[in-house]
């Protein structure tokens, strides 16, 4: 390998994201010895694969391009788990009936997001934005406030006790996604959709690509799996209280921005994301181990985005 | 001494000399007419003297003393007034804030003094109330004006500033009969007030009538500058044709059959009013006139990305309903846009996603078998003898000409039988162009129908077996044989445009 490949590959974000992980884990064992032991990493993975899996739908809906973004997520995190505690009531038995009932109603939810955005031509942040609204009120007004329904035990098992190799199963379902959206993405005729619309919309509609299909797809898409991180967050916790999806939705962008993937659409992928969302972990449990409280964390995960969008934005690049 | 004076203007866009020592001289009190065919120069011209432009040699005088604007504002400011072939309104905003935006009536207090705003766009558009139509008041939003309407206001802007010099680019286009003589009797006025006038038109009975004097360019040189009593229609055509030398017929082996490809019928839409036309298979279809008089218009709404108000299409012989580019590709219709940027590349993506993209939409198949489509569109990018280091480095690497290949190869791997080329060669390489024209030639060997848009008239009249020329949104004129020459083209495209509704 060349000196110039070498120094183009340690440019690319991915790179950069794992390059930061080692040292954050490095920083995170001085300040605390035992922060990067092998138990404490398969923790910090755990709440990362939660993470990750939102973000798979913000990656998604940003990819898109035009402004796209989905605000929704939060909202709809907390209306899935709310939905699955409901459905399963601690009873195994009830647990597919529980994950297909959540997995369709989030995906109903982020289809109209979608055809709001795609028909309507409602920009993404105003339409996400009032969806968000209406799944946070609708779930305030279902619950009266209280939070009710419990995870089935098998669930609570998968996400937080070992499976297979001392990992939990939720870090081998985090791997399933990562697989499967990467040949979604780069092997699919829908994925290389994605990226067009994303590029330049007008000379992909000119391509013959179904550009409102796909868009409202990604939506759909990202509703699905806020609704799936609300499964996985209801069998980390066992029982989850109303607001409890809403501090996904900022680091599920920062996460994607982290990756590489461009706010602007049409470049980045999905493996860039995961370990945005295992980087936005370790730093978020640094400054847990720093005492520092979470409206700090909260400034550092919003200078955090800040100071990316001028790095990226500094790198101008082609397109339609 | 005259107000303004250009001499020796030159300009260089890239490769392309779009003015090459241009002298132009305009006087006060009088309607200077500019004309030339696309690409002569004249509209360079009018953004340098403007400011718009910077050029790159010559001088301008204005009242006798060397000027160079940097900017459109110290030319507005010198008094010149330019009414923009684009329009220059801002949709959203009314009627009274468009004509006096950036000069709107204040109150001591320095707030928008609404009453007086409004009674001056009264007073203004009173000079045009008989023919501006209804619905046209200071308070209207100009986003729900018509084009002819949209049109007068923008000439209202133009002269709302007092300018001295006034270039009214294409300032008729839109406008019927007894607007433009609405127009004209305020531009007499404006004449008689001392102004001098830069007129262009592309309507050559409206030359005769109103203007003084006339200029004709070609090829970025003034080749013709007479008063109008001492000219003649025949000596301004045959100045913006030149020499008269039949345009290099191109040797090519297609043929073209009998067989009818596609069949339109009093097709109309947004600038198209009432086409039709047969073209046939393994024949070139030549659409020409001056820009933007419907040709590019014409293959927009074959291919579904412009709405059709009415008419009928046949594609060997079944109806085609254009909804959308998706079911017109369904049919083996094919379109290629000259302008890269926006209508063909998704630039930073690879070259290979590029390519196939038409080709998975066109077979609905869910996974991209690499190998495969590669083998499929492989035979194309060697046709089109396509230069490139990898198919996964992006298309922004490539040179205009070969992303324009990289266009063509994805819809030629469609294996299309109607291809709609909108002005495929515009701004490229002539290497580029000649395997551009020899992959037609064998296409329409083949038996595939092209229908050619191009604003090169050299070549549009170099390679395609038809010509039709369009002008005012309809089609003027057929030139078949030997009759596919410039003076032939520019007789039909300058001719009067039909009355607009």
């Amino acid at each position: 390998m060349t000196q110039a490949r070498m120094l183009a590959l340690l440019k690319r974000p991915l790179s950069i994201a794992i390059l930061a992980i080692l040292v954050l884990l490095a920083g995170g064992e001085l300040l605390s010895p035992g922060f990067a032991s092998p138990r404490q990493i398969v923790t910090l993975l755990t709440i990362a694969a939660l993470l990750g899996v939102v973000a798979a739908g913000q990656n998604l809906v940003i990819l898109g391009g035009r402004e796209g973004i989905d605000l929704s997520v939060g909202g709809i995190i907390s209306f899935a788990a709310f939905l699955a505690g409901n459905v399963m009531q601690q009873q195994d038995a009830y647990l597919l009936q529980a994950v297909g009932t959540v997995l369709l109603a989030t995906f109903c939810i982020g289809l109209v997001t979608g055809l709001g955005v795609t028909w309507l031509r409602i920009p993404p942040l105003v339409m996400t934005l009032g969806m968000l609204g209406v799944v946070q009120g609708g779930l305030v007004l279902l619950t009266r406030g209280v939070p009710s329904g419990r995870a089935a035990p098998m669930l609570s098992r998968i996400v937080s006790e070992p499976l297979l190799l001392g990992l939990p199963g939720i870090l081998f379902i985090w791997i399933l996604i990562g697989v499967v959206l990467t040949l979604v993405l780069r092997r699919t005729t829908f994925g290389l959709n994605v990226y067009a619309i994303g590029t330049n919309e007008a000379a992909a509609a000119l391509a013959g690509v179904p550009v409102r299909l796909t868009r409202t797809l990604l939506f759909a898409l990202s509703g699905l799996f806020a609704g799936l991180t609300g499964i996985l967050l209801l069998g980390y916790t066992e029982y989850v209280f109303i607001g409890a999806g809403d501090q996904y939705m900022l680091p599920s962008i920062i996460a994607v921005v982290i990756g590489g993937t461009s706010l602007a659409g049409g470049s980045g992928g999905y493996i860039g994301t995961m370990a945005g969302a295992i980087v936005l972990i370790l730093l978020q449990s640094i400054l847990t181990t720093l005492n520092i409280p979470p409206f700090g964390r909260q400034i550092v995960f919003g200078v955090t985005l800040l100071g990316l969008m001028l790095l990226y934005g500094r790198q101008r690049r082609l397109r339609g | 001494m005259p107000i303004l004076e250009a001499s020796g203007i030159r300009k260089q866009f890239g490769g392309v000399v779009a003015l090459a020592g241009a002298d132009f001289s305009l006087d006060a009190g009088a309607v200077h007419a500019l004309i030339g065919s696309n690409g002569c120069g004249k509209s360079t011209l009018c953004k340098i003297i403007a400011g718009s432009v910077a050029a790159d040699a010559g001088t301008i005088r204005l009242d006798g003393n060397p000027v160079s604007f940097s900017d459109p504002q110290e030319a507005a400011a010198a008094g010149i007034g330019v009414f923009y072939q684009e329009l220059s309104l801002v949709r959203p905003m009314t009627v009274a804030e468009n004509i006096y935006l950036g000069r709107e009536p204040r109150m001591r207090t320095g707030l928008l003094d609404r009453d007086a705003l409004r009674s001056q766009a009264e007073n203004a558009l009173e000079q045009f109330r008989s023919v501006i139509g209804t619905g046209v008041h200071p308070d209207a939003r100009v986003a729900d004006l018509s084009a002819d309407q949209s049109q007068l206001i923008e000439i209202l802007k133009v002269l709302a500033a007092n300018p001295r010099i006034i270039i009214l680019d294409e300032a008729t286009a839109a406008l019927d009969r007894n607007q433009v003589d609405a127009v004209f009797h305020r531009i007499r006025a404006l004449k008689a007030d001392g102004c001098a006038i830069i007129f262009i038109t592309h309507r050559m009975d409206e030359v005769f009538e109103i203007a003084d004097r006339v200029t004709v360019m070609r090829n970025g040189l003034t080749v013709l500058s007479q008063p109008i009593g001492q000219t003649s229609h025949d000596e301004i055509v045959a100045a913006m044709v030149g020499d008269v030398m039949p345009p290099a017929r191109r040797e090519r082996k297609h043929v073209p059959a009998q067989e009818t490809a596609l069949e339109v019928e009093q097709l109309s839409a947004a600038k198209l009013a009432g086409v039709s036309f047969k073209a046939r298979r393994g024949e070139i279809l030549g659409l020409g006139g001056l820009h933007g008089q419907g040709q590019s218009a014409l293959l927009r709404a074959l291919f579904g990305a412009l709405p059709l108000k009415a008419g009928s299409i046949q594609v060997d012989g079944k109806r085609l309903a254009p909804k959308g580019p998706r079911t017109v590709m369904r049919r083996s219709i094919a379109y290629v846009s000259g302008d890269r940027a926006r209508h063909g590349v998704m630039a930073i993506r690879p070259i290979f996603e590029n390519l196939v993209i038409s080709l998975l939409s066109r077979e609905r198949r869910v996974v991209v078998q690499t190998e495969r489509l590669e083998r499929e569109t492989r035979p194309f990018i060697e046709r089109l003898k396509l230069k490139f280091s990898s198919l996964q480095a992006t298309v922004a690497e490539l040179s205009g000409g070969n992303q324009q290949k990289v266009v063509l190869a994805r819809w030629l791997a469609t294996h299309p039988s109607v291809l709609l080329l909108d002005d495929p060669t515009k701004g490229i390489d002539i290497q580029t162009k000649e395997d551009l024209y020899s992959t037609m030639d064998e296409l329409c060997s083949q038996g595939v129908c092209i229908l050619l848009h191009s604003s090169d008239d050299e070549e549009l009249l170099g390679i395609s077996d038809r010509v039709l020329v369009f002008n005012g949104g309809r089609i003027v004129a057929e030139l078949t044989g030997e009759q596919r020459n410039r003076q032939a083209l520019y007789e039909a495209a300058y001719a009067t445009a039909p009355a607009a509704a």
